[in-house]
């Protein structure tokens, strides 16, 4: 059976996962302050899930190498944080940071003297941006999605009116 | 010869300059966090500091500027660069703690905000270039060569604009004030 790792499970822990979370009032299985270190050995889970988690931490590096190193080569980490351009990236004083589509370019593009910020390898699988209910029943949310230089067209140009809503990455693990 | 501090330095050092960063992968001479107590010289060691894209990083811009100040000598010369907060690589980037505009140095300048000097800071600089580079479109329609050209458009821009036609890179040249 496959083991998932769902990191800041809050209320809604995804089914069948370990949830690991800072508050008892959840359906937390594991009480830790996970934004530190994760307590769990090398290798463990092959799936990792930090929904709604990164945009609250004090450092995004440290929390994505503690999810590489508890993650098996080849497992999957799913990621998803408010866009920038939304709302809920700024309704709650708890969000440290306002994220696009490309704030996770250093992970997969990997330039050589950013390795000393972000040594954990990761395979950038899928990006997905969701946008409002309006802009997705005009069409913009597939063609958004449909290639990274129209997602990148929209990032520069766009994304101020088109605005977007949530983020979704799915990375994978190189070990 | 001119002595000069590349902050941040990266990979390309400024020609001549001292370079300083955090991180030992880069061109750096001296290697310093900028966060964890000052920068490593004496007072006005320095007649030239640049800093391009730093700023937007670090943990607080009034104590990073406060140390630029002190290690500029009187008379000597800021350099910053750094994102408009409407480009999108202002928010490319997870280690980007601030998100800034034309008038986000406003504070450093005597009289300052709407005349009034801040309090926060003792430290005065003088604005001697203050330039927005857009996206290409924009800059083909002639935007960039508007917004820079009189205080007022850049104002207008600021307030009304900035949203559809998007900002890219601030340069920002100061005096220091001793």
């Amino acid at each position: 059976m496959a083991l998932i790792l769902d990191i800041g499970c809050g209320r809604k822990k995804y089914p069948g996962s370990i949830g690991v979370d800072m508050s008892p009032a959840g359906q937390a299985d594991v009480l830790c302050d996970w934004t530190k270190t994760l307590p769990f050995v090398d290798s463990s889970f092959d799936q990792v899930r930090m929904i709604h988690i990164i945009e609250e931490v004090d450092d995004i590096f440290r929390m994505l190498g503690e999810a590489h190193r508890v993650a098996k080569p080849g497992a999957r980490v799913v990621i998803m944080t408010p866009h920038y351009t939304d709302h809920a990236s700024y309704c709650s004083p708890a969000h440290r940071w306002h994220l696009s589509s490309f704030s996770l370019w250093f992970f997969s593009d990997q330039p050589k003297e950013y390795d000393y910020y972000a040594p954990a390898q990761y395979r950038e699988r899928k990006v997905r941006v969701e946008l409002l209910r309006v802009w997705r029943a005009l069409g913009f949310q597939f063609l958004i999605n449909r290639s990274r230089p129209l997602r990148k067209f929209w990032e520069q140009y766009l994304s101020f009116v088109i605005r977007g809503k949530t983020v979704e990455w799915e990375l994978e693990v190189v070990k | 010869m001119a002595r000069i501090l590349d902050v941040g330095c990266g990979p390309t050092k400024y020609p001549g300059s001292v370079g300083l960063d955090m991180n030992p992968n880069t061109a750096a001479d001296v290697l310093c966090h900028l966060d964890k107590g000052g920068l490593p010289f004496r007072d006005n060691s320095f007649d030239f500091v640049r800093a391009e894209h730093v700023i937007e990083h670090v943990a607080d811009i009034i104590a990073t500027m406060e140390e630029f100040h002190r290690v500029t000598r009187p008379g000597g010369t800021i350099f910053l660069a750094t994102p408009h907060y409407t480009d999108y690589s202002s928010f490319r980037d997870p280690t980007h703690r601030w998100h800034l505009n034309t008038y986000s140095f406003l504070y450093f300048y005597p009289g300052g905000m709407h005349g009034r000097d801040m309090w926060y800071t003792k430290v005065r600089v003088k604005e001697v270039r203050n330039y927005v580079s857009l996206l290409r479109l924009w800059r083909a329609l002639g935007f960039e060569f508007l917004v820079n050209h009189s205080r007022m458009f850049r104002q207008f821009w600021e307030h009304y604009l900035s949203f559809v036609i998007r900002g890219k890179l601030m340069e920002f040249t100061f005096e220091v004030i001793k």
